[in-house]
This record gives C-alpha cells, structure tokens and sequence, in this order.
C-alpha cells in the first residue's frame, strides 16, 4: 500500500522517451498529411462521381452474352445553302417510310423533319451533314404508333469551313429483330479464352522444365560444400533475382518486339518470370529439406547423384508439385494481363473493347476472366489437397 | 584396424571440438564413446568417414588413410562402413524396403540409380537382413509409418546392406524408450558377437556402456580423458568425465 516500498506498479516517466514518442508521432502526422496531398486523394469527387460510372456499370452487369440481327434503316435529303433558284425538295424514300425536311434549303434558323411511314416506336436519331464531310446528331426522338415523326431543331453551325455548300440531312433508325442467338462477341472471348488458358499452360510447362534442373545448382545446402559450387551458386541466384526483378509486363513488351504480337510472345514473358520463380521456390524447398538422409546415404559411399536422387528428390516432390499448382494459377492470371500489351489472350481483346467504348463486349471478357480465373482457383485448390 | 592420430577439429563458428584425439580401435571391439552434450562424440565419429571434414589430424584405416582419400577412394571407403544415427535418418516418404536398398548405393552404378533399378539379388538382400531386424514384413509400408524402434531397426538393415567392417552408430538410442533401447542395442551386439563388425557407438548412459561395451572411451570439452575397461570407472573418474555435479542413472 505505500507508495515506497517496492517498484511503482506505473512504468516511470522518462522525459527522453517522451519527446521521441512525440517526434514519431508529429513525424507520421507530417507523412500522411504528405501522402494525402501528394495522392490526391479526394473523397468529395469519389461521391460526385458516382453517377458517371453508371452508365458503365450497367453495361457490365449487361454483358453482351446473346444478340439479335440489327437491323438499319437511313433516310438521306440534301439541304442547299444558300436555295438555288427554282429549287425543288427532294424527300427521301425507303420500303414506303418517307422523309421530308421544311424548308428544303437555305439559311433557316430552324428546321422541321418529318417522317411517315416508319418503324413504330423505334429511335430514330437526326444528323447534319456539312459540306466539308464531318456531321453530328442534332436531335433524336422515337416515332409514334404509326411510325410517324416530327421534329423541330436548330440548324447547327459549322465549326469548321464555311457556311455555303450541300449540307444533308439524315435520319436513322436502329433496332434488333430476330431470335436471340449467341453473340459473336461471345464466340471471340471463348476463343482467346481458350487461347489464354492454354498460354498459361505452356508457360508453366516451360517454367517447370527449364526450373527445375537448375533449382538443384541454386540450393545452398547442395552447392556450398565446394568451391565451384559455391560460385555456381551464387551466379545461380543472381541470373534468377535480375530475371525475377522484371515484371511480367516488361517482359511481355520485350517479347513483342522481339517475336511480333500474338500468344508467343504471352507464353515467353510468363515462361521467363515462371523459371526464375519456380527456380527460388524450389531452391527453397531443397533448403528446407532434413538434412539427415543426405547424412546418412552420403555414409554409405553413395555419389553426389546418388544422394539427390534418394536423399533430396523424395523430400522435394510434395513442395514442388504444391508451388508447380500455384505457379499456374498465377499465369492464367497472368495471362489475361500480358494481352493488354500485345502478348495475345483474353487481355488483347479486353484492351480493344475498352479502347473502342464497346463497355457491354467488354463486360462479356471480363467476367469471362473471373468465371476462369476461380475456376482454376477452385481447381488447384483441390489437386493440390488430393496431391500434396 | 583403426588409427586415428592428433584429430582435430575446429568449426568456422571457432568452437574447438576436438583436440588431439589419439587412439587405436582392434578389429572385433565394441567401442562405447561416452561424454557430455557437446563433449565432441559426434564429430569425432563424423571425423572417422569424414561427413565432417577434420581440421588436421589422420584417420588411418587397415592402411590407408582415410583423410587423405580423393573423393572416389573415399566413398570406396565409406561403403564399408555402415552408419547409425539418432535421429534414424531414414526417407520418410520412401518405402523401407527402398531406404534399406540405398545402403547398396555406394556399389551401383550411379546411371542404374536413375532408374531406381535394383537386381533381384539386391532385393533379396534387402528382405533378408529386414528378417535379420525382424521387420521383414513392413517392407512395403513408407518409413514414417513405423514406430521409432522399428525405424532405428530399418536403419540397421540399411548399414548391413554395405557388408560393413565397421558400423559408426551416434547414439543410437536416445531417441527410444528404455525398452526399446535394449531392443535395439541388442541387434548391434549381435552385429557385433555374430557377424565380428567391429562398433564404435556413442551413447548417452553409462550404464547402457558398461553393459554392451568392451571398451570405453570418454569425451570431455574435445580431450580424451579416459580410455580403458569399463569395469574400470568408478566414482572419481565418473565425476572427471560427467562434472562434480553429475550423479549416475541407471537405465536398465
């Protein structure tokens, strides 16, 4: 109970240890402060932005699985600026649907587009022609019951070249007709798929042959007990680190200039990044072995060969076979990225949707990549409890 | 049969294992090595078939000598002596009847051992002297099955398999129970007594030394400090070997 007797149950006051608990914690205050900055972190756009991606995140839950025929209707008229004397319109016709424009020509402020006769209740999308070529869509509205249309609209101004010339007129209609029938999206991504799997299998194969000789040169306990050995060793792991040190990606840049784009260049950069992984991995196993049967069958006057073969071998194939699994399962994973560079698979096509604003063929790659990717996570998951 | 002259042995990590180790070992002699942990029983007997290379120091065997020896003479002598361990040091995940065939390795071609290829005569020998430890019929099962005597008894057959002339065996027993342990320090007796293979065996007890030795030596810090009968150890010397704190236990 008193005070003197004995160590305080409270850890003394140190003034030194303070101050330096104090500068730790202004100096990590001073660094994420830093790092927000730096970052650009910005959690206000993360909730504005939220409607943006909307559009986006449709098309992905919509991936383009199943299509019908599309089916196109375009009707076309000349609008003349300034009118040529004694100018008669020229509506356009197509299979009884007619197009009409009012005026017909000259600097009207506004103009009317009518259509009879059309596709009902389908969109039907108005564009202006310059002279110069270029055009973009000044309105769209969906016909009525009859097929009929009327719009009104301001004509636009050219940003480009001047106002005199043949300007046109246009109306389309696009809809979709027919029996569901698979995409051809659907056709290419399996296809790459299939591509990509098997690029993911060539590459572990090649990994496997070329690792795992030379794992055995770049396992410490084996190689040091010589002076070449040693020296082996350590190039051993030098090559292996600098292959390993470069990405896949890299790699996969290399390959394309190297081999030209397509699937080859895919399996080499895996095959590459899977030698010097599968070689550490494996070097590693050897390490980790018991050293006491290498004791032993070395005591009865067997060769170094010998002792690899009946010592260490039989203690590495479970490890092995367990990182071979797991190896492969990065490269299907691994496969679907190096496409994105041009090394062929599901990313090359991936990387095209993409580009091209196709967000729902896109969505079909995608979830083509996550259906195959757990898959093959599932299925390594199992042979490697049944095997190992 | 065995020389071994001024052995010594100092690790990388500067520990001083053994010092001047001199003695002579007649062909038919059950050795028993006893001493502390870390005494130099180990080493010493890795010295003899150079698993761990002496720093200086001869080990000369029927002649020749052994440190001396290029790589290919000296696992011409190492086939001729066999090897036992405590930890029994078997491939677990190999059958037994394979681990006790890798004691022939040391006189197979190493092309043959790729293919894991034995003669039938091999494997007939390998089933007899299986019989000979009485485990004939777990030859099939994997190693790490069987129970640590039964195991230790594997590794003997395996030392057999090398028609050895003279059988290392560092304590053998300490990883068995008391029962077990005189199983198995019987089988080495009757290597021994029947088959005349000279052994050098380390053990932990000194009552196990007085009952299967014929002579023993003792370790303390690398240096031999007794080396004789062992009826001869009495009380002062069993304190010069083990420390004045050390009261002996009897496993019986």
């Amino acid at each position: 109970m008193n005070n003197q007797s004995g160590p305080s149950i409270q850890r003394p006051f140190s003034p030194v240890r303070f101050v330096r608990n104090l500068a730790v914690a202004i100096l990590a205050v001073v660094v994420y402060v830093y790092g927000w900055q730096v970052t650009e972190i910005n959690l206000q756009t993360l909730v504005q932005g939220v409607g943006d991606i909307r559009p986006l995140v449709e098309d992905l839950l919509n991936p383009q699985v199943f299509e019908r025929d599309k089916q196109v209707v375009r009707l076309r008229v000349p609008f003349p600026i300034p009118c040529p004397p004694d100018y008669v319109p020229q509506p356009a016709t197509y299979k009884g649907a007619r197009m009409d424009i009012e005026p017909a020509c000259g600097e009207a402020e506004e103009v009317v587009v009518t259509l009879r006769n059309g596709r009902p209740n389908t969109l039907a999308r108005v564009r202006w022609g310059f002279p110069i070529g270029t055009d973009q869509i000044v309105t769209q509205a969906a016909t009525d019951d009859q097929g009929n249309l009327r719009v009104r609209f301001q004509r636009p101004e050219p940003a480009l070249g001047g106002l005199e010339g043949e300007h046109r007129v246009e109306i389309t209609m696009e809809w979709e007709e027919g029996p569901l029938r698979i995409s051809d999206t659907l056709k290419t991504v399996v296809d790459k798929m299939v591509e990509t799997v098997f690029l993911a299998l060539m590459a572990t194969t090649f990994g496997v042959i070329f690792a795992l000789p030379v794992s055995f040169l770049g396992a410490r306990n084996l190689m040091t007990t010589t002076l070449w050995g040693t020296v082996t060793y350590y190039l051993v792991r030098l090559v292996f680190n600098i292959l390993r040190s470069v990405e896949t990606l890299i790699w996969a840049v290399i390959f394309v200039v190297w081999v030209g784009i397509g699937p080859f260049a895919g399996v080499m950069a895996l095959t590459v990044h899977s030698i010097a992984a599968l070689a550490k991995l494996y070097s590693e196993a050897i390490e980790s072995i018991d050293p006491g049967p290498i004791e032993a069958i070395t005591a009865t006057g067997a060769s170094r060969l010998q002792t690899v073969i009946y010592a260490v071998i039989p203690q590495v194939i479970p490890p092995f076979i367990a990182f071979t699994i797991y190896r492969w399962d990065i490269n299907v994973r691994m496969s679907t990225v190096v496409g994105l560079v041009g090394g062929g698979g599901i990313g090359y096509i991936l990387i095209q949707y993409i580009n091209l604003l196709q967000y729902r063929q896109a969505a079909v790659a995608m979830w083509a990549i996550v259906i195959v990717v757990s898959a093959m996570d599932y299925l390594s998951g199992y042979i490697r409890e049944r095997v190992v | 049969m065995l020389e071994v002259r001024q052995l010594n042995k100092i690790y990388p990590g500067g520990i001083h294992a053994l010092k001047d180790v001199t003695f002579t070992v007649e062909e038919g002699e059950f050795l028993v090595l006893i001493g502390l942990s870390g005494s130099g029983k180990s080493t010493l007997l890795r010295c003899i078939n150079r698993l761990v290379e002496p720093t200086s120091g001869q080990v000369i065997w029927n002649g020749v000598d052994i440190t001396a020896a290029s790589p290919a003479e000296l696992r011409h002598i190492r086939r001729q002596i066999g090897m036992i361990f405590q930890q029994f040091n078997l491939v677990k995940r190999l059958p037994v009847i394979t681990n006790v065939l890798t004691g022939r390795l040391g006189y197979v071609s190493p092309w043959r051992s790729l293919f894991n290829y034995w003669t039938p005569e091999e494997r007939r020998m390998a089933m007899q002297n299986l019989e000979r430890v009485g485990i004939a019929d777990q030859a099939w099962k994997r190693a790490d099955e069987l129970s640590g005597g039964q195991q230790q008894r594997v590794a003997i057959a395996r030392a057999l398999m090398q028609n050895p002339k003279l059988i290392l065996a560092d304590e053998p027993v300490a990883s068995l129970d008391p029962a077990t342990s005189h199983s198995v320090m019987k089988y080495i007796l009757e290597l021994n007594r029947r088959d005349g293979i000279t052994v050098i065996c380390s053990l932990h007890f000194l009552s196990l030394a007085r009952q299967y030795g014929t002579r023993i030596i003792a370790l303390r810090d690398g240096h031999i400090v007794f080396d004789g009968k062992p009826e001869e150890i009495d009380d002062r010397r069993f304190k010069e070997i083990y420390g004045e704190d050390a009261v002996e236990v009897e496993i019986r």
